[in-house]
């Protein structure tokens, strides 16, 4: 099946259209599929939002949405009123661009480093480990930290002890001064290897003459990574940053602020792992404040959606590529 | 040609199966919130109209077997099933088996609610106050008035439970009056009271210090601590951290409750004895007793394994937790020493105030294909079989009367293992706080022991319990604000590195709690609390 790409001419009648439109029909009807599911899981429940405006109870089911009374931005204020909101949003903003400063370089730096490991094997085994992390749930990761960081059981702190380095066991899983550096850590740990993949991908695409001719003109590896691979690379780079910034306050690439902070929160370090997610979700099914919840996440939204503009904008400026 | 004629023939099928799949779930998903309940509602007049031609629905007699679905909105629960010698007897006695779903966890319920996805019956103790709503539960006196008129439910409970709208939705089971607990002396009370055991071969070998105050028992944990260095002095379950100790200083109510002094209500945190509470908490943490952890265990096993495993000294969790561990040791051979009960009162000052309404009840939903035999299956419950059945187990296979007024049973009721798996107690959607204190009565065990201590300090002052915020309301929210602003604070007052730093971070959470709209809250309290508090009397 070939594609159609030449654009349509002004005195294209609607007869040429329907052609085109009849030879594409395939494809048509693969995106039309990819529509639909948008309209019916993305767009359609996006009505909800009208609980933050409203006074909405859930005993009022969905029907609720639509005949309870509108209160205007009184959810929006009660948040911004709240006696934690700046540390639910310092925490929110710090773990995210932690997240991006060192989540964001690691699997590129992996990808170059194993682009120059010679040793198919040793190169495969460590891909393979270094992926397999991101199929465990963060429930079993969580689950299972505690074996290895916990104060008093935990063999890191046992280890560290008995080598001498620490006299008295870290609280790393407990101390509100660890969270951040936890967080950051585990997820680079469980997503680095994964989106190696991409990057690697990238790297292969470069013409390996390129890098005979490097070698011929005398450039070291250095200056072969720096001259070739990082510019190869730098499309896939710019469009994973965009997206990661898009996705900034979820964690960015590699994701998952909420399950970290819901999983390794707790009261003591409550103070650092509290979330506007992790909030929102508290107060909105567990209290089942609906309306509220939705103010706090529209809030989140708006940020996210001038973040992923502003991202994109900047990107296209600096570098000529981006998402759109 | 044609073979990629067929292709594409093929891919054509596939994509519209593919559609209508998903047009299809979705159908069923968007359904739910109003198609299906308006097919739902006229199946369920259906079956009501039959009733009325068939006849009593709730008997065994027609030989037929309903099946009622049953949300039970309690992760922990420990029954999951509807099997065992007392859900098969209970069948047989009623015609009524239960379809049961346990919660995944405390969302659960209010996602049901807002969705619509409700099943026949749901029993719960944290959605009391959202159920009782007559577009989500059929009023229980709607239904006794039209099916059950036989169905007598003594006043005052129906006055606990009556909503603004005139309607009760539930009764709590494991609720008593004080003139109740009075007259049944054998009925001591349930397992949900605190406790601390210690490990008496430990205790031995330090020479048997007398603990006769809590200063007498922090010095016993110093004295572990230095004698054995790699232990942890005391483990707390992690609901049941400050109960026992609350219960020392006298504070007359736990720290998301209302307290009464001189016809007055105020919040727990403004009690002028927990700021006292506060600090020693903290000296145990300061001292070494305590783990940080402790705080933040993800579930309450860990305590459970620190105890039987031979890591603990002394454990806090409820008056059974002496005889649930030995029996746990014993059974899994994990050390040969055991653990005794520390006294319920440990200084003068203990006390016990019970402001319970009960604990958890059932709710006959508006979604219920069979509302008659519904309400007649809770009539037996109620009934003094009933409450027997479920709370003792099958009589003469599980226990006889004792004609002085207690159960004898044939079993220990703290063998937790025994006593789920045959399900005893568990289905208690309807009972009472008489019965169910018996199940404590046996001669001998520590728990028994424990119970009637505390049952010699408990005053009684169900009036407080009144006092509760309805759902949606704004008391509702500033006091869910406030308990969960405690929940975050206090933990900084335990792990506070001096007490100096303890007494300002519990003046800081004062402040907020201040800043947050608690005068607001004492005034509404104090005003429900005293329309409400003549019920009693």
């Amino acid at each position: 099946m070939q594609l159609e790409t030449q654009p349509i001419s002004p005195q294209a009648d609607s007869g040429r259209l329907w052609k085109r439109f009849k030879k594409q029909k395939m494809l048509h009807l693969f995106v039309g599929l990819g529509m639909v599911f948008l309209v019916i899981f993305s767009y359609t429940p996006m009505f909800g939002i009208l609980m933050a405006f409203k006074d909405y109870s859930i005993s009022s089911g969905i029907k609720g949405i639509f005949t309870s009374d509108w209160v205007g931005l009184k959810y929006f204020d009660e948040f911004v009123h709240d006696y934690q909101f700046g540390k639910i949003v310092r925490n929110t903003l710090v773990l995210s661009f932690l997240k991006v400063i060192f989540a964001f370089p690691a699997p590129i730096l992996l990808a170059i480093m194993l682009n120059e490991v010679k040793n198919m094997a040793f190169k495969r085994f460590v891909q393979t480990v270094s992926y397999l992390p991101h199929f465990i749930s963060w429930v079993v990761v969580v689950g299972v930290s505690y074996a290895f960081l916990s104060a008093d059981v935990g063999v890191v702190n046992k280890a560290l002890m008995s080598l001498g380095f620490i006299r008295e066991p870290l609280n790393i899983l407990t101390g509100p001064n660890y969270f951040w550096g936890l967080a950051v850590g585990s997820a680079i740990w469980k997503e680095m290897g994964w989106w190696t993949i991409i990057f690697l991908a990238a790297i292969t695409g470069i013409n390996p003459a390129l890098y005979e001719a490097a070698e011929i003109d005398g450039a070291g590896r250095l200056a072969r990574i720096r001259h070739i691979t990082l510019p190869g690379m730098k499309g896939t780079i710019v469009v994973v940053l965009v997206l990661t910034i898009g996705s900034i306050l979820g964690g960015g690439l590699v994701g998952s602020n909420f399950e970290q902070a819901y999983l390794f929160g707790n009261s003591i370090n409550n103070p650092t792992s509290e979330i506007v997610q992790t909030y929102a979700f508290k107060v909105g099914l567990r209290d089942g404040r609906f309306s509220y919840a939705a103010a706090i996440d529209l809030i989140q939204s708006v940020i996210s959606v001038v973040l992923i503009f502003s991202s994109n904008f900047i990107a296209k400026r600096m570098s000529g590529s981006s998402l759109f | 040609m044609k073979t990629i004629r067929s292709y594409k023939m093929l891919a054509a099928v596939l994509a519209a199966i593919m559609m209508i799949s998903l047009l299809s779930a979705c159908g069923n998903g968007g359904g739910n919130g109003n198609q299906g309940s308006k097919s739902d509602n006229a199946a369920q007049g259906d079956n009501a109209g039959n009733k009325d031609n068939t006849g009593a629905a709730g008997d065994s007699g027609n030989g037929q077997v309903k099946e009622l679905s049953l949300f039970i909105d309690a992760p922990w629960y420990p029954v999951k099933e509807w099997k065992g010698p007392v859900a098969d007897k209970i069948t047989e006695k009623t015609g009524v088996k239960l379809k049961v779903t346990v919660a995944t966890d405390d969302k659960q319920l209010p996602l049901m609610i807002a969705s619509g996805d409700l099943p026949d019956l749901v029993f719960t103790y944290s959605n009391v106050g959202r159920l009782s709503d007559s577009k989500l539960s059929y009023p229980w006196n709607e239904l006794i008035g039209k099916y059950a008129p036989d169905f007598k439910i003594d006043k005052t409970r129906i006055a606990i439970h009556t909503m603004d709208d005139g309607n009760f939705y539930t009764v709590r089971n494991s609720f008593a009056t004080q003139e109740e607990m009075k007259q049944n002396k054998y009925s001591i009370g349930s397992d949900g009271n605190p406790g601390i055991a210690v490990r008496e071969d430990i205790m031995k070998e330090l020479g048997n210090p007398p603990i006769n105050s809590l200063d007498d028992f922090v010095k016993v944990l110093g004295m572990v601590k230095k004698k054995y260095p790699d232990m942890v002095p005391l483990i707390m379950d992690k609901d049941w951290l400050e109960q026992y100790f609350l219960q020392q200083f006298g504070t007359e109510v736990l720290l998301d409750g209302w307290y009464e002094e001189d016809g007055k209500v105020d919040y727990s945190i403004r009690q002028p004895k927990m700021l006292e509470f506060f600090k020693f908490m903290n000296s145990l943490y300061r001292n070494g007793y305590i783990l940080a952890e402790n705080f933040a265990l993800a579930n309450d096993q860990i305590d459970d394994q620190y105890a039987t495993n031979g890591k603990a000294f002394a454990h806090s969790h409820t008056v059974a937790t002496a005889d649930t561990d030995n029996i746990k040791i014993k059974s899994s051979g994990s050390g040969t020493f055991t653990f005794k009960m520390l006294p319920s009162a440990l200084s003068k000052d203990a006390k016990v105030v019970s402001t319970g309404l009960g604990f958890a009840g059932t709710f006959i939903t508006k979604k219920n294909k069979d509302p008659e035999t519904s309400i007649k299956f809770l009539q037996y419950l109620a009934s003094d079989e009933g409450k027997k059945l479920t709370m003792f187990g099958v009589e003469g296979e599980h226990w006889t009367w004792n004609n002085e007024g207690h159960p004898d049973l044939k079993y220990n009721p703290s063998d937790a293992d025994f006593v789920n798996g045959n399900g005893i107690k568990w289905w208690y959607l309807y009972n009472d706080g008489v019965t169910e204190g018996m199940l404590s009565y046996v001669p001998g065990l520590q728990k028994t022991q424990a119970l009637m201590e505390t049952k010699a300090i408990t005053v009684y002052k169900p009036q407080i319990g009144l006092i509760q915020t309805q759902p949606d309301s704004e008391e509702k929210t500033i006091k869910t604000k406030i308990d969960e602003m405690v929940k975050n604070e206090k933990v900084k007052i335990y792990l506070a590195e001096s007490e100096e730093e303890a007494v300002a971070n519990y003046n800081s959470m004062v402040k907020n709690a201040e800043n947050m709209g608690l005068q607001k809250l004492v005034d509404w309290a104090n005003a429900t609390y005293e329309k409400k508090k003549d019920l009693f009397k």
